[in-house]
């Protein structure tokens, strides 16, 4: 028999009671189904207000699911017995302010039964992993955001868990911590691990998932690999010049331009390419690069709802 | 056994959580307070020191207890919640309840230590200004203890049901009805008009308070028979279990928005 | 909740006052006992509190009635050593708080088990209360009334009924009942008036309580009484005194009840032919100083 995924849901919902006098039922996930693959990374991107956080709240068990079904490596949710296969980190993390990231990740340790010597090891190697080992004396009140979302990255592998579900793991870092949470990410699933990462930013899903499973307004709208979802056409080209500035002539091709200080950056059908280097190279300025400009996720998007933004759904970032 | 190992994970993170947030600095208070008072009653040495000094000492260990047993119960569990930190815990193999328990335990055992250290400060005080080292006052002590605890319970049981703030008004209402609750057993000889029920309904919910309270009695170095110490440690278990129990209950069926 | 838990719980709740019940039959008995008072002054407990008179007052009027009702129900001695200073403080701090006169004085005079005993003191209490209060009618009402009833000095109460009949809005009756004390030096006519009285000036409570017990002392005293006339009918009739009560039944010389209005069988002394209320009733009070009774 195969083994059973790492995660699969059946019609999983949950609503929210919302205002104080009249209460009345707000849905924030509906009859979810959704199946994670052994090994995959699978993004679950929506806008702020979707019912990402909801579901990892009900897969954790922080929230009690008002329907539906889950399992977890085939043991059905209320099992505890997959918790000790399963890491998570959640949105927003906030710590012990009192406790050193080596005392906070002892402690997270010790509640999945781990020998001292084996709690002191994975300690040392996730603070290294998650460039944190100068800092594992100091008091988490002295760390900034970054810092404390990459203490909660490292409590969510203690255990070498098989399945990894992460709510933002990008948010509050700097662009080298996201760099790293990349690596650690795609680290992972070389490991043969699985990961769930829920973002609202769309370049973070389309840089490192398998499939992404897209949720608005607590429905699942799509789920697939990112390759079936985007279309693979390069509509134009962006070439930054230095130098002419008002001096360049309009080009043929040419969609759009905008000045940047000394530089211009101007957007180009991809067949005027050649003529646009051309007139720049006349005009005795400079050209300092060239990018395909793809259709991202995000336009993708818009594309499909229509900009349409009901819900009080908004993307950000 | 991985559920006690884990309650008891929970526990000790309590505790080094209460002592680094200077849970502990009202023991220098007490040494500053235990100091000033031997020195001053010395110095006037009046017939009655030695009681007054007793009468300080237990009646700083039964405040502070108190104040804490409040302040920092309130805040055990509601401070996780508000601050979402045990999000990450619960949703390892520790269940809801070894996390409650836990967090029980660990605050008891602070309150142990707590009141443990000042036990000794007391002695130590009395020892000192040349009184002798009355072991009697340990009666007094153990039920001081025991009323704590129970103060603690209802500071988890309220944090679980509403906000922190409301809590800790709910909480230190209890302990003063408690406190007062001679009071509400004879309210009918103030308020006449009062219905029984009222009162009966009254002194069965309010937990009472004075029942660990033997501070006059030891001070004036009577006896405390054993059988009421045990009667007493039975009304605080079973008081202590109801309402943990029900704490217990409100913190497993919450969602935690 | 879970239900071995809810089980659980349900099952240890009557523990709590079952376990209560036991630390009060063996602690409560010391606990009232052992009760201190550190300040017995009210001028000293008056500096402590500077602005704060009236709730300090409440605090120990609060004191008071919890120290009564504890003595009452817990201690062996039932002295009420503290009852007068604690009555001294509260007054003290709010001199204005006719309550605590009343009740003071009340419970101060009544004979144990219900009060401490001490009627002089309990009048102490009252003249305190008309200096501190000297326009209040019903204060000096009360203390002629003690006067008469437990010290059995019918002119002085007399007397005193007089002055409190001069004060702005006093019953009319206070001058009847003054003259009637002087008249006849005070009978069983007089203790009931003063009784009933009290009695519908009380509000719901213990002092309205404490007053309907006085009255029904009284009309079980005017029962005995009747039944030892029954009795002399019986020695008159018959030539000697009857062995038990159950024989003026049989003769039909008595058809009332033979218990007094607690429903305690009355005392019946047949060397003297006298019935009175038995000793075991909590109805039983000494035969008071003065007052035909």
């Amino acid at each position: 028999m195969a083994e059973p995924s790492p995660l699969l849901t059946r019609g999983l919902s949950k609503s929210y009671r919302v205002g104080h006098i009249r209460q009345s039922l707000h849905p924030a996930l509906i009859d979810l189904d959704l199946e994670v693959r052994r090994g995959e990374i699978l993004g679950y991107v929506g806008p702020n207000g979707s019912g990402k956080t909801t579901t990892l709240k009900l897969l954790t068990g922080l929230l009690k699911p008002d329907g539906g079904e889950a399992w977890v490596f085939g043991q059905p949710l209320e099992s505890r017995a997959w918790r000790h296969r399963m890491g998570y980190l959640p949105e927003h993390p906030y710590l012990y302010d009192y406790l050193t990231p080596s005392e906070y990740l002892d402690y997270a340790g010790r509640l999945f039964s781990l020998p001292a010597p084996v709690r002191r090891k994975r300690a040392r190697e996730l603070l290294a992993l998650v460039g944190l080992e100068r800092s594992t004396r100091v008091p988490m009140r002295r760390f900034s955001k970054g810092m404390v979302q990459r203490v909660g990255l490292a409590q969510a592998l203690i255990n070498d868990p098989e399945l990894l579900l992460l709510d933002e793991p990008m948010s509050g870092l700097d662009p080298l911590g996201r760099r790293l949470v990349r690596h650690l990410i795609l680290d992972q699933r070389k490991a043969g691990k699985t990961v769930l990462f829920s973002t609202h930013i769309l370049s973070d899903a389309e840089t490192l998932c398998d499939r992404v499973a897209v949720l608005r307004a607590g429905r699942l709208v799509q789920v697939g690999a990112l390759g079936e979802m985007l279309r693979p056409d390069v509509a134009h080209m962006e070439v930054l010049v230095e130098g002419p500035g008002s001096g360049l002539p309009e080009i043929e091709g040419e969609m759009r331009r905008e000045a940047v200080g000394d530089r211009t950056r101007l957007e180009v059908d991809e067949k005027a390419l050649a003529r646009v280097i051309v007139a720049v190279d006349a005009a005795g300025g400079r050209v300092l690069s060239v990018q395909p400009v793809r259709q991202s996720l995000e336009e993708h998007f818009f594309q499909e709802m229509g900009g349409d933004d009901g819900g009080g759904n908004s993307w950000e970032g | 056994m991985g559920g006690l190992s884990r309650l008891v994970a929970v526990a000790a993170n309590t505790f080094r959580e209460t002592v680094r947030e200077r849970v502990l600095y009202n023991l220098v208070f007490f040494a500053i307070l235990m100091t000033l008072s031997g020195l001053l009653l010395g110095q006037l040495s009046i017939r009655q020191d030695e009681k007054v000094l007793k009468d300080i000492g237990l009646a700083a260990m039964d405040f502070f207890g108190t104040l804490i047993a409040i302040f920092i119960g309130v805040g055990l569990v509601s401070k996780e919640i508000e601050r979402r930190s045990l999000y990450p815990l619960l949703a390892k193999p520790l269940s809801r309840g070894e996390f409650f328990l836990g967090k029980f335990a660990g605050l008891v055992f602070t309150l142990l230590v707590n009141i443990a250290v000042m036990t000794l400060g007391l002695y130590a005080t009395l020892l000192a200004t040349g009184r002798g080292a009355d072991p009697g006052l340990l009666a007094a002590i153990y039920p001081i203890f025991l009323g704590l605890v129970l103060v603690v319970a209802f500071a988890m049981l309220f944090s679980t049901l509403t906000s922190s703030a409301l809590a800790s008004v709910l909480t230190v209402g209890v302990v003063l009805a408690g406190r007062f609750s001679d009071v509400v057993r004879n309210m009918r000889e103030v308020l006449p008009a009062v219905p029984t029920w009222v009162v009966d309904g009254l002194s069965a919910v309010i937990p009472n308070f004075r029942n660990f309270d033997f501070k006059d009695r030891v001070t004036y170095g009577d006896p405390v028979p054993g059988d009421v110490l045990l009667w007493v440690t039975v009304y605080a278990a079973v008081y202590v279990t109801i309402v943990l129990g029900l704490g217990l209950a409100s913190f497993r069926s919450r969602d935690f928005q | 909740m879970t239900r071995p838990l809810a089980v659980l719980l349900l099952l240890l709740v009557p523990v709590v006052p079952w376990s209560q019940s036991k630390i009060d039959e063996r602690a409560g008995i010391f606990r009232a006992q052992e009760e201190v008072l550190y300040l017995w002054s009210g001028e000293q407990v008056r500096n402590l509190f500077p602005g704060f008179e009236d709730l300090a007052a409440d605090v120990y009027w609060l004191r008071t009635v919890q120290y009564f009702g504890g003595q009452r129900v817990y201690s062996r001695k039932k002295d009420f050593a503290l009852l007068r200073p604690l009555v001294e403080i509260t007054t003290t701090l709010d001199p204005r708080l006719e309550i605590a006169y009343r009740y003071g004085a009340v419970f101060l005079s009544e004979l144990p088990p219900t009060g401490a005993g001490r009627p002089h003191e309990g009048i102490e209490i009252l003249e305190k209360g008309t200096r501190a209060m000297p326009e209040s009618w019903r204060l000096r009402q009360y203390l002629g009334f003690f006067y008469f009833l437990y010290l059995g000095d019918a002119r002085r109460a007399a007397a005193v009924l007089e002055e409190a009949a001069e004060l702005p809005g006093a019953a009319f009756w206070l001058r009847t009942l003054a003259a009637d004390l002087l008249a006849r030096g005070g009978d069983r006519a007089a203790s009931r008036q003063m009784w009933q009285r009290m009695f519908d000036q009380s509000e719901e409570g213990i002092l309205r309580e404490n007053a309907r017990v006085q009255l029904a002392i009284l009309d079980s005293r005017d029962r005995a009484d009747q039944i030892t006339e029954a009795v002399q009918k019986f020695e008159r009739r018959h030539g000697r005194r009857p062995h038990r009560l159950e024989e003026l039944r049989r003769s039909g010389l008595w058809r009332g009840p033979l218990e007094d209005l607690n429903g305690v069988p009355f005392h019946y002394d047949a060397s003297r032919g006298r019935v009175s209320i038995s000793r075991e009733s909590p109805l039983w009070r000494p035969e008071p100083p003065a007052a035909g009774g």
